[in-house]
């Protein structure tokens, strides 16, 4: 995508003149300065409240610290990948009922599926973590996580399955049945395989939301990395610079899931679906 | 708890909370497309700094999770000296999240422009800021409707973060914990609540492709 960004955005102007160039050099200047006064001004706003001071930073240099982050970083991991795996299956099973020929089913499965893209992941926690135990069934935290985001997930999922479904060509779907295929050996062998190609980007970058919903896991009381963080807060009293630290840590891990989806994207050729059914935030 | 009571005794609360959640949204999202628009506007001009901050801005906030930004904003900018109220915390937090997929959606709308009729506009004589308005906006703004009405129901799930300070009144799903520490709510409880939300997303999909089939660009 961003080979396309770079040739789009060098498209909308013409090779400087002087004046321009110029110009644009001044722009350059003042935009850096405004920049730099913004990144001093939160240093600033660092320093003046005393959060720059040693005190807050120097627990960072332990190694203590960074192995209870990773172990929390593990919890986080294993949530999202348990998640994730449990998603890809729903997804695939809510996407088949979606698209079945018996229209009462596929009507079913299209409000199960609507109905799982259309609540926040919080919700259904709040619903796995509050209304289940009222029926006196009792649920590790680790199940109270991982159940609800993988529900909410796969609401998605399916969406992104069925555009891959409807990606590959119609004519390959008669040809085999014309071949004497059964419908169901038709979607195993032939429309299953190439669709999940095609949406592997989207699915990767899914993880990422994953991961993001794994960050309320402190409401059912499981150590995530950011429950971890809070320990750590609360043993060295250094709230500003722990949240920071931990904020930046998920932000490049999410960086370097987008980062592989792109790459996967690119190198699996032209045809990627549009990501305009997923839930991005 | 059966329908009949629950509704008695929160009935009311529901309505407030489907409005809070519809106020925070409505407002987290005109927020939002507003601050697209300027970080792409940053992203393609031709001076550097703006454009590697707008790439910036939008890596840290289309990465960072939602709680992360919301507790950072509600306990750590205390300590920076800026004190916001909850209820603003998490408009801010989903505007600011918000903003940057709005910035790639509008950022993929431009690019399926063409080199071609920025060109054929440049060779006719118009100004970047021409271009841009003339050319570029309009079809780019033409072509991100489905995936911004994608983004309007994101936002209207990430304002769930709402239940996770104290919001008075609260919304949906700060509701559905609320009802279950007083009562045994049951399933009904969180129903209710999900049907708020999943039949707003439902009405916000059949709007948003109502429009999308009146302006969409065929290529």
């Amino acid at each position: 995508m961003s080979a396309n960004v770079i040739s789009m955005r060098d498209a909308l102007y013409e090779e400087p003149g002087p004046k321009t160039r110029r110009r644009i050099l001044v722009g350059t200047i003042v935009a850096s300065i405004a920049v730099a006064a913004l990144f001093v001004f939160i240093a600033w706003r660092f320093y003046v409240t005393g959060q720059l001071s040693p005190k807050y930073w120097s627990f960072f240099t332990k190694v203590s610290t960074w192995r209870y982050l990773g172990q929390g970083l593990l919890g986080t991991f294993q949530v999202a990948l348990t998640a994730g795996a449990i998603s890809l299956v729903l997804g695939v099973l809510f996407m088949l009922g979606r698209i079945s020929r018996n229209k009462v089913g596929s009507a079913i499965f299209r409000v199960v599926v609507n109905f799982f893209r259309g609540i926040p992941s919080l919700l259904l926690i709040y619903f796995f973590f509050l209304v289940i135990p009222s029926y006196g069934i009792k649920m590790p935290a680790f199940w109270m996580l991982a159940l609800p985001i993988s529900l909410t997930a796969s609401g998605v999922l399916a969406e992104v399955f069925r555009a891959g479904v409807n990606a590959v060509p119609k004519g390959q779907r008669e040809a085999a049945l014309s071949l004497g295929m059964s419908e169901g050996k038709v979607m195993r062998k032939i429309i299953l395989p190439q669709a999940i190609r095609f949406v592997i980007p989207s699915l990767i970058s899914q993880l990422v939301v994953v991961v993001k919903d794994t960050t309320v896991a402190y409401v059912v009381s499981f150590p995530d990395m950011l429950q971890n963080a809070r320990v750590l807060i609360t043993n060295y009293d250094a709230l500003v610079s722990t949240y920071f630290v931990v904020a930046i840590i998920y932000i490049l891990i999410n960086y370097a899931i987008n980062q592989a989806s792109v790459a996967v994207a690119r190198r699996s050729g032209a045809k990627v679906i549009a990501r305009t059914e997923e839930e991005p935030i | 708890m059966g329908l009949q009571e629950l509704l008695s005794t929160y009935g009311d609360m529901y309505v407030q909370a489907l409005l809070v959640t519809w106020r925070m949204t409505a407002i987290a999202f005109a927020g939002a497309m507003l601050l697209a628009l300027l970080v792409t506007v940053a992203r393609v001009s031709p001076i550097k700094p703006l454009r590697k901050l707008g790439d910036l801005y939008v890596q840290i906030f289309r990465n960072i999770p939602g709680v992360s930004l919301l507790i950072i904003c509600v306990y750590a900018l205390p300590h920076l000296k800026v004190v916001l109220d909850y209820g603003v915390c998490v408009i801010l937090t989903t505007t600011l999240v918000a903003s940057a997929f709005g910035s790639e959606n509008f950022m993929s709308g431009i690019n399926t422009i063409g080199v071609g009729q920025v060109e054929a506009a440049r060779s006719l004589g118009l100004s970047f800021g021409q271009i841009l308005r003339q050319v570029v906006i309009p079809q780019a703004l033409r072509s991100a409707v489905l995936p911004m009405t994608n983004l309007l129901i994101a936002v209207m799930l990430t304002t769930a973060l709402g239940s996770q300070v104290p919001l008075d009144p609260p919304e949906l799903t700060g509701l559905v914990s609320y009802i279950n520490t007083r009562s045994v709510g049951g399933i009904l409880a969180f129903f209710i609540s999900a049907i708020g939300y999943a039949g707003t997303a439902f009405a916000i999909g059949i709007v948003g492709n109502q429009i999308d089939k009146r302006v969409r660009i065929l290529r």
